[in-house]
């Protein structure tokens, strides 16, 4: 074998920095920035953290903003659309009218200029020729009931200009005349408040029922945990409605009645994680070198147990959310005239036919919501789940 | 193995018990107290109610009289319609809510699992995406916004569909649609991550050296431990799928015991709320029993791990 | 010499994960030869299970073989599709994993699992099956043979199960037995008994066995030849007696130095090897073991020492083979006696 030439200084000690051999080429990251940094690379996750942000200071700051508010109701403006086709009138004297037909209940709307709502025109109804009979100065307009044809009176039928958004009340108005946006935005401030509230409420239970038991251990543990065992194959719905039904609806119930039930997951995991570093090595060396049970708690459990704990939090709140709006929905939600997004769509189903677009606000601002929070959930999950990492 | 079907069974029973005794003093917590024999009521019924449960007794002799008389399989009579047992009420409604229901199982079994296990074989492929984006998407749109949606397309704008009843053999599509959406798509979830987790097993690694061919690795070695998770969350679907009956059955005007539920609770009719509640308690705890034993039959660890 | 039943050159396989491409084998090259038992040692990450793992199509889904031959009776395995490898894995080529607590299917019996081993590569009744499962049971020593066909892998302790996976690896006569770490996750006692039930039926049924272990023990008691790996690549190639007579290498020295020896009655103490392995996403130029390395030398650093034949049969790929480097007492000066 012959060889390769190498020369002569190349066979000098290598140049060693202190510590050198012990340093690990790869950039290493803690698990918290290695849990951070898979976060902010998942752009679902962090799409749904930013839409529950928005949503948050929306709900927190939308009614305090609004010009409207979620009680007031103006008959006369009922089931107005949030855009509208509108037509112009020329009457005699050179005054121009702008106005909007409203389908779903046969009414002329003045509209101004800049898109807002003047008022509602009334006009002549003439049942016999089933047609209405509406002024503007000395013009007049006919509008012919079973065609729904707008037509002057020299029989020109009126086409439609272009397409108006409604500035008044920007997602239109629901059947008594409520500014669908302020009812919504108030909605979202009780569904929120009470996914939160409810959401905490079982937090702390089930820390409490978990870090109890798997604290005393033993037969205590045992029977405690076949007690969760017996909650948890109970429906737990039925339960949330029969709360219902003895505290009656209204806000407050509807808090104690899903904070009261939800529990169950938050103990075992809480009770789970206990259990472990009951056994865990170095809990133990940690004890023997004389660090607290505060320290244990604060440095060993938490780190250690935040992360599925955040996960089925994340999970609990849209569970909550949706809970909700099952109850309102089937009429045991908050009461009238307050408003959550079950309240707002169980009222626009009823109106399903006459005005279906009346069920996208709060059909859309609670999937949205669900999205939002399905998402983070699941990215928390891959963040934390260190099985994933390669 | 014997053992472990005796545990499920007396498991079962507490918990049923359990249910029936919280309903029963739940209801008599109701402020104003409905079970309080001076209230107005209709003299029949106050009659049928003295009779059953003898108001006039102290609470623990009226607890005690109606375990006994749900252990006959007797609810007692309706506190609203007077001659009307909450038997009679459940039997009018059952038929309707269990064809719902079952089809609706069905479907959460046959679309649901199928779809996962596309996904997973194909992961991060377009299939994949796909059936992720529909499933998120059916995760997080409430059931109830899914009805109602599909009723004003499907019925009201195409009408492909009748917009209420079952009379119709197409009546069906959209409220087994609606309750079984979300089910669907929470167990092709399921069933993708868990055939995902099997599949990074040793013992999938084994199968290939062995030289197994594919379908032989995935059906008998992949499958079958990657299901264990989907059965056991049968029983939860079941329960959802009779509390969801509740709203699809008011959407689509279905004579089902969901509709009725939700009417005794806006017409205050506390035994039928009572029967109702313990009733689906029981059909839950048999569905419970059922998903156990084929958990039994799937996983042989559960009869080591129980009987010893 | 006869024909190698198994010849690797060049052997390169890379996992391309989210955070780039890790070279986990960079270029192996080896020889078995029929009935032989070649034993591959190196610490955790060193390439030696992904180096088997290449050969039969195991890697996970992210790994791939990026480059080499592995020629397996003439045949190269790496050119074999799916359908072909199927063909040889259980049949020429058997494989016994790590853990045998999560290598064997806990829904199904163990006999299942061997008897449909068999079925799949020979085509013989279910019932001849069975029958050859209860042979390769009392083979490897399972008691009640026939019984124990019906048992799940739950009902077995970790030796038994480790049995269960080589009657499998066993159950059509290979021609290579592949174990990856077979007594690393057993109980000691355990360890001996599968060593010696390995050794017994590989001169019994006359095949070839690659023996991947961390631990020099089990390969001096076991194995004809060694391959030492670090960083995804050969550093030392010798028979066994001369690798534990003569190490050539740094790292195999340094290997011996941190391991116990019992008859050594000196107390002098284990040596660990300082640092940890290299970041195989970004593999250093020169030497792999040089940042570890305490003869490192400037060209260490530099560049990749080519392996050097110290003498007929054994190789080493280290700087300081080459005629012109520094002597160092024991790698490349004999030691005085």
């Amino acid at each position: 074998m012959t060889d390769q030439p190498v020369a002569p200084e190349m066979w000098a000690p290598a140049p060693r920095t202190a510590g050198a051999a012990e340093e690990i080429a790869a950039p290493s990251l803690t698990y918290w920035q290695d849990v951070r940094q898979r976060l902010w690379r998942n752009r679902p996750a962090m799409l749904g953290l930013t839409f529950i942000v928005l949503l948050v200071l929306a709900a927190i700051f939308g009614p305090m903003v609004s010009p409207h508010n979620y009680y007031e109701q103006d008959l006369k403006l009922s089931n107005v659309p949030p855009a509208f086709q509108t037509y112009t009138v020329t009457d005699g004297a050179g005054e121009t009218a702008r106005f909007f037909f409203n389908s779903g209940n046969l009414n002329l709307y003045e509209v101004t200029d800049d898109g807002r709502i003047a008022g509602l025109i009334r006009g002549k109804k003439d049942l016999i020729k089933k047609e209405t009979l509406f002024a503007f100065g000395d013009a007049e307009v006919k509008l012919h009931t079973p065609t729904q044809t707008l037509s002057l009176a020299d029989g020109t039928v009126l086409a439609p200009g272009g397409w108006q958004w409604n500035m008044s009340n920007l997602f239109g108005t629901d059947q008594l005349g409520r500014d669908v946006l302020a009812r919504q935005l108030y909605g979202a401030r009780i569904s929120l408040t009470v996914a939160f509230v409810a959401t905490l409420v079982n937090f702390f239970i089930g820390v409490f029922y978990g870090g109890l038991s798997g604290y005393l251990g033993g037969r205590a543990d045992t029977i405690m945990m076949r007690i969760v065992e017996v909650i948890s194959t109970i429906p737990l719905t039925l339960y949330v409605i029969l709360i219902m039904v003895v505290f009656n609806s209204g806000f407050f119930s509807v808090i104690i009645a899903i904070g009261s039930v939800y529990w169950v997951d938050m103990a075992r995991i809480v009770r789970g994680q206990i259990l472990t570093l009951k056994q865990q090595d170095y809990v133990a060396a940690a004890r023997t070198m004389g660090a607290s049970t505060g320290r244990i708690l604060t440095r060993h459990l938490l780190p250690n147990s935040i992360g599925p704990i955040l996960v089925t939090l994340t999970m609990l709140i849209p569970s909550a959310i949706f809970i909700e709006s099952f109850m309102s929905f089937i009429g045991l939600g908050v009461t009238p005239p307050e408003a959550s997004w079950g309240t707002l769509t169980s009222e626009a189903v009823e109106t399903l036919r006459a005005y279906p677009y009346q069920m996208f606000f709060p059909a859309a601002a609670i999937s949205l919501t669900m999205f939002a929070f399905n998402f983070l959930g699941d990215g928390l999950r891959d963040a934390l789940d260190p099985r994933l990492r390669t | 193995m014997t053992v472990y079907v005796v545990q499920r069974l007396a498991l079962m029973l507490v918990t049923l018990f359990a249910i029936i005794t919280l309903t029963f003093f739940l209801m008599h917590a109701v402020p104003g107290g409905p079970f309080v024999s001076e209230k107005m009521m209709a003299p029949e019924i106050q009659a049928a109610l003295d009779a059953k449960y003898h108001l006039d007794d102290p609470i623990w002799l009226q607890y005690l009289n109606y375990l006994k008389s749900v252990a006959m399989f007797d609810l007692g009579p309706s506190f609203k319609y007077p001659g009307m047992s909450v038997n009679q009420i459940i039997a009018e409604g059952l038929p309707t809510t269990m064809q719902v229901g079952l089809l609706a199982l069905i479907c959460v079994v046959s679309l649901g699992v199928p779809l996962g296990i596309i996904a997973a074989l194909n992961r991060n492929r377009w299939p994949d995406t796909l059936v992720m984006v529909i499933a998120t998407f059916g995760v997080a749109v409430p059931s109830y916004v899914i009805a109602t949606v599909a009723l004003y397309i499907f019925a009201l704008r195409l009408g492909w569909v009748p917009t209420f009843g079952i009379d119709d053999w197409r009546g069906y599509f959209l409220p087994v649609f609606a309750l079984s959406g979300f089910w669907i798509s929470f167990i092709a979830r399921l069933a993708r991550s868990s055939l995902l987790e099997t599949l990074q097993q040793d013992y999938m690694i084994t199968a290939k050296a062995k030289g197994l061919k594919p379908g032989q690795i995935l059906f008998k070695h992949g499958l079958r431990n990657s299901l264990i998770p989907v059965v056991t969350v049968l029983g939860p679907v079941v329960a959802n799928l009779l509390t969801g009956s509740f709203v699809i059955e008011q959407i689509f005007a279905l004579p089902g015991i969901g509709r009725h539920f939700v009417l005794s609770i806006t017409n205050r009719d506390y035994t039928t709320i009572m029967g109702i509640t313990i009733f689906y308690a029981a059909i839950l705890m048999l569905m419970i029993f059922i998903v156990d034993m084929i958990y039994l039959v799937l996983d042989p660890r559960i009869k080591y791990r129980e009987a010893r | 010499m006869t024909a190698p039943l198994l010849q690797v050159t060049d052997l390169r396989t890379s996992f391309f994960t989210s955070r780039g491409e890790v070279q986990a084998v960079r270029g192996v090259s080896f020889e078995l030869r029929p009935g032989e038992i070649l034993g591959i040692v190196g610490e955790s990450g060193s390439g030696k299970s992904v180096t088997c793992m290449s050969m039969l199509g195991l890697l996970k889904s992210s790994g791939r073989v990026v480059g080499g031959k592995a020629l397996f009776e003439g045949r190269d395995l790496l050119a074999l599709d799916d359908r072909e490898l199927r063909e040889l894995g259980g049949n020429d080529i058997g494989m016994i994993f790590q853990d045998p607590m999560t290598s064997l299917n806990p829904t199904l019996t163990v006999g299942e699992q061997v008897i449909e081993t068999i079925l799949r590569h020979r085509n013989i009744s279910r019932a001849a099956a069975r029958q050859r499962a209860i042979e390769l049971f009392e083979l490897v020593r399972i008691p009640s043979a026939a019984k124990r066909l019906r048992s799940y892998p739950h009902e077995f302790s970790g030796g038994m199960r480790q049995r269960v996976m080589i009657a499998i690896a066993l159950s059509c006569d290979p021609k290579l037995l592949i174990a990856d770490e077979p007594t690393t996750a057993l109980d000691v006692t355990i360890q001996r008994q599968i060593l010696a039930l390995l050794k017994e039926l590989q001169s019994r049924l006359g095949m070839a066995v690659i023996l991947i272990t961390h631990d020099l023990g089990v390969i001096a008691e076991t194995a004809d030849r060694v391959l030492v790996m670090y960083g995804g690549m050969v550093m030392e190639e010798a028979p066994v007696k001369a690798l534990f007579a003569w190490p050539s290498h740094p790292y195999t020295r340094g290997l011996l130095a941190s391991i116990p020896d019992l008859r050594d009655d000196t107390h002098h103490r284990l040596t660990p090897i300082p640092g940890s392995p290299p970041d195989m996403r970004r593999p250093p130029a020169g030497c792999p073991f040089a940042p570890r390395c305490p003869h490192a030398m400037a060209q260490c650093l530099a560049a990749l020492p080519p392996v050097y034949e110290v003498e007929p049969a054994h190789g080493a790929r280290c700087w300081l083979h080459h005629a012109e480097a520094p002597r160092v007492a024991g790698i490349n000066q004999q030691v005085a006696a």
